[in-house]
């Protein structure tokens, strides 16, 4: 069998044109100092997936929304869930056009910023992502086009197939990209030998602890963030006085799924943390800013801080205003248990506290807005006021529902922060440090990659809110004909056109504002 | 790396299985985005915005699945060949990068252009220049990736070069061909997409006859260089196989014919057809050349292998997928089959 040499290349005949500058890179690398490049590359796969998580779980959400009101179009005939599903489906093109936009990206990065990780990993994380794409992203793309384009093209059966499947293809997707993160928080199943990752249980692998929580949490913020979005905007339209009996369908549909999602959500986060707390004792003690496990008096800490400034130097709080036995309640369920402080771990494995202490309170307090906001309407419906003339006499009710669509957003953010700090400086936890999964970069790379990824995904970003907003604006599309099944006209790929196709009338429908 | 041959050992069908589906979706990649891409490149030659919005608009029911396939390749070579992923990927760093970009800037041009009134040029433009950019960097990528790149010799073998080992003549030379290339492939597409009375049908005619001949000089300059630079090319080429790339190179040159043949006969299909052939076929015989080769002079495919229990477990779990993605993407052109003409996607 024929084998390649470690090192240099054998055949390598580079013609070396470039040799100067190459000679400069060279040196520049030896120059680099490793805390730093370690530093930017978290840094520029931060930008990147923070970016990235804006879209997913709109998509996520909104496909779901979308089969339902397609189903509620089926099964009533009602004209005003055909446009509703149209319009929010415009929204949803956009908002997945992004998605798609900055997600490549994702697929390759973990190769370009975190090639040792990547092939160390490789026989479980690399398989996982392989998973995602062939049974995921593939799927979900292949029925997109249908779904978007379809209307008119295929029959109302086989477009409502198309939506699921659409809804279906990207939780799963949600799913894999789950698996793969949470394994590096709780690396079961795996072994290390010869320097890779070799799975020895790929069940105990892929339904590792982590997962078993974290899945549901991040699926539940998915369809928490959709049905927020679709309340905010038929808010808006109420609020406005624009088609407001047709915009009540959406809004009492989306608020009434949140009365039960929103606290649910809450119910789960509180699980995960448990589950940290199990799996990643530093990773608590950080979000918690919990430094030290006993008290003077030796009894157990049990204080949890509503807000302190870390010094991690020192190891301890500049200040912090703690309210006694709630972190035991909030960890353990029990009056006075012993928490893990973070005096238990050397210094060199505490993960940062500032940011994952306060991203973790600011999603706390998102997820507890909304659970309050979806109660109030529930309240409201209770009372028999849940109509539009009702609620445009209550305007702060329709502008709490309208702030709440931001809310999801920043406790996603913040979420995933908060996740992705405390477990640092692990990058499969206990196994592999960051440092040494980072590929061997040179720092003007790094900052080139930085700079031009801001760009980029700051045009994504700022373009998909502005066309949110000019179709939002623009509203529903009242006069189009309906599309019930296939309204066939069109020409087969290499048929004579046998006349001109009417002006005006294109073959392809493509929804326009 | 004996010792990681030594995991992966047992499972060397799979490993050749293997690589040959990711070149199946690296080719389906370039014969189905290529003509994406190419009627992009395409689009910046011709100023009328009005234009530009139709090839959008011919293209938006398939685009994304067409690209998706990238994702695909990348994805599997993740998961089956793990150890050429975090290398490969990391010496590919910049050209990667612009490729990327083109991506970033190409969708969200593709999805935005059909919503904006005053920001319609900046769509325009992106969609042009993105795909130009995607183009060039793919094939700046193909051809560094033919040269190959130096590894350290730790435990697991990393790339250790420098961020612009990638940058040479022959890299840049593959990263015109490719663009070269596209452009008749889009000219080609554009050809079977529109109708036949249209303005854009006639122009794409001259465009594609002139990429034809830009694309057999850009072609057969890269194949000569190939053989004096590569060893391993010059070797399988004259060796002992040397009838069967004789054969491959006289179907390819038929199929040239035909298609030109087809082209200006007007059947369009045939035409799009053949010209998918030929990249086919060149395709194939590259990989016939690189075997067993995974980077050539870096890493064979069995080097690069996943450890086998977890090839298997891929295997297990993907091999079934794979028709049923072709088929469901089969359907979906069938459903997007129409011709269309220049006013589509302006329903108002």
């Amino acid at each position: 069998m024929i084998r390649a040499e470690v090192g240099q290349p054998q055949f390598s005949t580079q013609i070396t044109l470039f040799g100067a500058r190459r000679a400069i890179y060279y040196r520049e690398k030896k120059m680099t100092d490793p805390t730093l490049m370690t530093d930017l590359a978290r840094l520029d796969f931060a930008w990147i997936t923070t970016m990235h998580i804006l879209y997913p779980p709109l998509t996520i959400g909104l496909a779901s929304f979308l089969l339902y009101s397609e189903w509620r179009w089926l099964k009533t005939d009602n004209d005003e869930w055909y446009r509703l599903t149209r319009f929010f489906e415009k929204l949803f093109i956009i908002n997945f056009g992004a998605g798609v936009a900055t997600g490549v990206t994702m697929e390759m990065s973990f190769g370009i910023l975190f090639g040792p990780f990547s092939q160390a990993a490789g026989p479980f994380f690399g398989n996982i992502l392989g998973y995602e794409t062939i049974t995921a992203f593939m799927y979900e793309a292949g029925f997109i086009g249908l779904m978007i384009f379809g209307w008119g093209k295929i029959s109302k059966k086989m477009h409502i197939f198309a939506t699921f499947n659409v809804a279906f293809s990207s939780m799963l997707s949600a799913m894999w990209i789950l698996v793969a993160n949470s394994w590096m928080q709780s690396p079961t199943g795996v072994h290390l030998e010869k320097g890779l990752f070799l799975v020895d249980d790929w069940t105990a692998a892929i339904f590792n602890p982590n997962f078993l929580t974290a899945f549901p949490h991040m699926f539940i913020a998915s369809i928490e963030i959709g049905l927020f979005f679709v309340a905010g905007i038929s808010a808006w339209m109420i609020y406005k006085n624009r088609h407001a009996q047709m915009f009540m369908r959406t809004l009492t549909a989306s608020l009434m799924a949140l009365v039960i999602v929103a606290p649910l959500q809450v119910y789960i986060g509180d699980e995960l943390g448990r589950t940290v707390a199990e799996h990643d004792p530093a990773a608590l003690a950080a979000m918690e800013g919990h430094w030290h496990t006993y008290n003077a008096d030796g009894s157990p800490n049990t204080s949890w801080n509503l807000i302190a400034w870390p010094d991690e130097e020192k190891g301890t709080n500049t200040f912090q205003i703690g309210i006694p036995h709630v972190l035991s309640l909030l960890e353990d369920h029990k009056w006075v248990s012993t928490v893990k402080g973070l005096d238990q771990f050397k210094p060199e494995d505490r993960p940062p506290v500032l940011a994952p202490f306060y991203a973790f309170r600011i999603m706390v307090a998102a997820g507890g807005i909304l659970m309050l906001v979806a109660f109030w309407a529930l309240y409201l419906r209770y009372k028999g006021k849940f109509s539009a003339e009702e609620l445009q006499r209550r305007p702060w009710f329709l502008r709490a529902i309208i702030f709440s669509a931001i809310l999801p957003y920043i406790a996603i953010w913040t979420g995933w922060w908060t996740r992705e700090i405390a477990r640092q400086p692990w990058l499969v936890h206990g196994l592999m440090r960051t440092s040494e999964g980072v590929s061997q970069m040179s720092i003007a790379a790094e900052i080139a990659w930085f700079i031009g990824f801001v760009f980029f995904d700051l045009v994504v970003w700022i373009g998909a809110w502005y066309f949110f907003s000019k179709v939002v604006r623009t509203g529903p599309d009242m006069n189009e004909e309906i599309m019930h099944g296939v309204q066939d006209d069109a020409l087969s790929l290499g048929q004579m056109p046998k006349k001109h196709p009417p002006e005006g009338k294109p073959l392809i429908e493509r929804p326009t504002v | 790396m004996q010792h990681i041959m030594d995991i992966t050992h047992g499972y060397q069908w799979l490993t050749v299985i293997w690589w040959l589906l990711i070149g199946l979706f690296v080719v389906l990649y370039i014969i189905l985005d290529g003509a994406d891409l190419g009627s992009g490149i395409y689009s910046l030659f011709n100023s009328d915005s009005e234009e530009r919005g139709a090839i959008m608009a011919s293209m938006a029911g398939t685009w994304d699945a067409n690209e998706t396939w990238l994702v695909v390749a990348g994805g599997a070579i993740f998961g089956t060949f793990p150890l050429a992923y975090g290398s490969l990927f990391h010496y590919l760093m910049i050209p990667l990068m612009v490729v990327l970009w083109g991506i970033i800037i190409r969708a969200v041009s593709l999805e935005f252009h059909h919503y904006s009134k005053r920001s319609r040029k900046i769509w325009d433009w992106g969609f042009g220049i993105g795909s130009l950019a995607t183009t060039f960097a793919a094939g700046v990528s193909l051809g560094a990736f033919l040269q190959g790149f130096s590894m350290s010799t730790s435990q697991v073998p990393t790339f250790n070069g420098g961020a612009m080992d990638f940058l040479t003549p022959f890299s840049l030379l593959t990263g015109v061909t490719a663009v070269i290339a596209a452009s008749l492939a889009g000219g080609t597409y554009l050809r079977a997409r529109f109708n036949r009375d249209t303005e854009i049908y006639a122009k794409a005619l001259k465009w594609t006859d002139l990429m034809f001949y830009l694309a057999l000089v850009a072609i057969l300059v890269t194949v000569a260089w190939t053989f004096i630079q590569f060893p391993w090319a010059r070797d399988k080429w004259i060796g002992t196989y040397w009838w069967a790339y004789v054969i491959a190179g006289a179907i390819v040159l038929y199929a040239t014919w035909s298609m030109r043949k087809a082209s200006r006969e007007q059947r369009d299909i045939t035409a799009m057809l053949w010209l998918a052939s030929i990249v086919f076929i060149n395709f194939g015989t590259m990989m016939a050349t690189l075997y067993p080769w995974f980077v050539p002079g870096t890493m064979t495919i069995f080097d690069a292998a996943n450890p086998s229990n977890s090839l298997a477990a891929f295997s297990y779990a993907m091999l079934g997928f794979v028709p049923v993605m072709l088929s469901y993407n089969f359907y979906q052109a069938w459903v997007f089959r129409a011709r269309l003409h220049k006013l589509v996607g302006y329903a108002h």
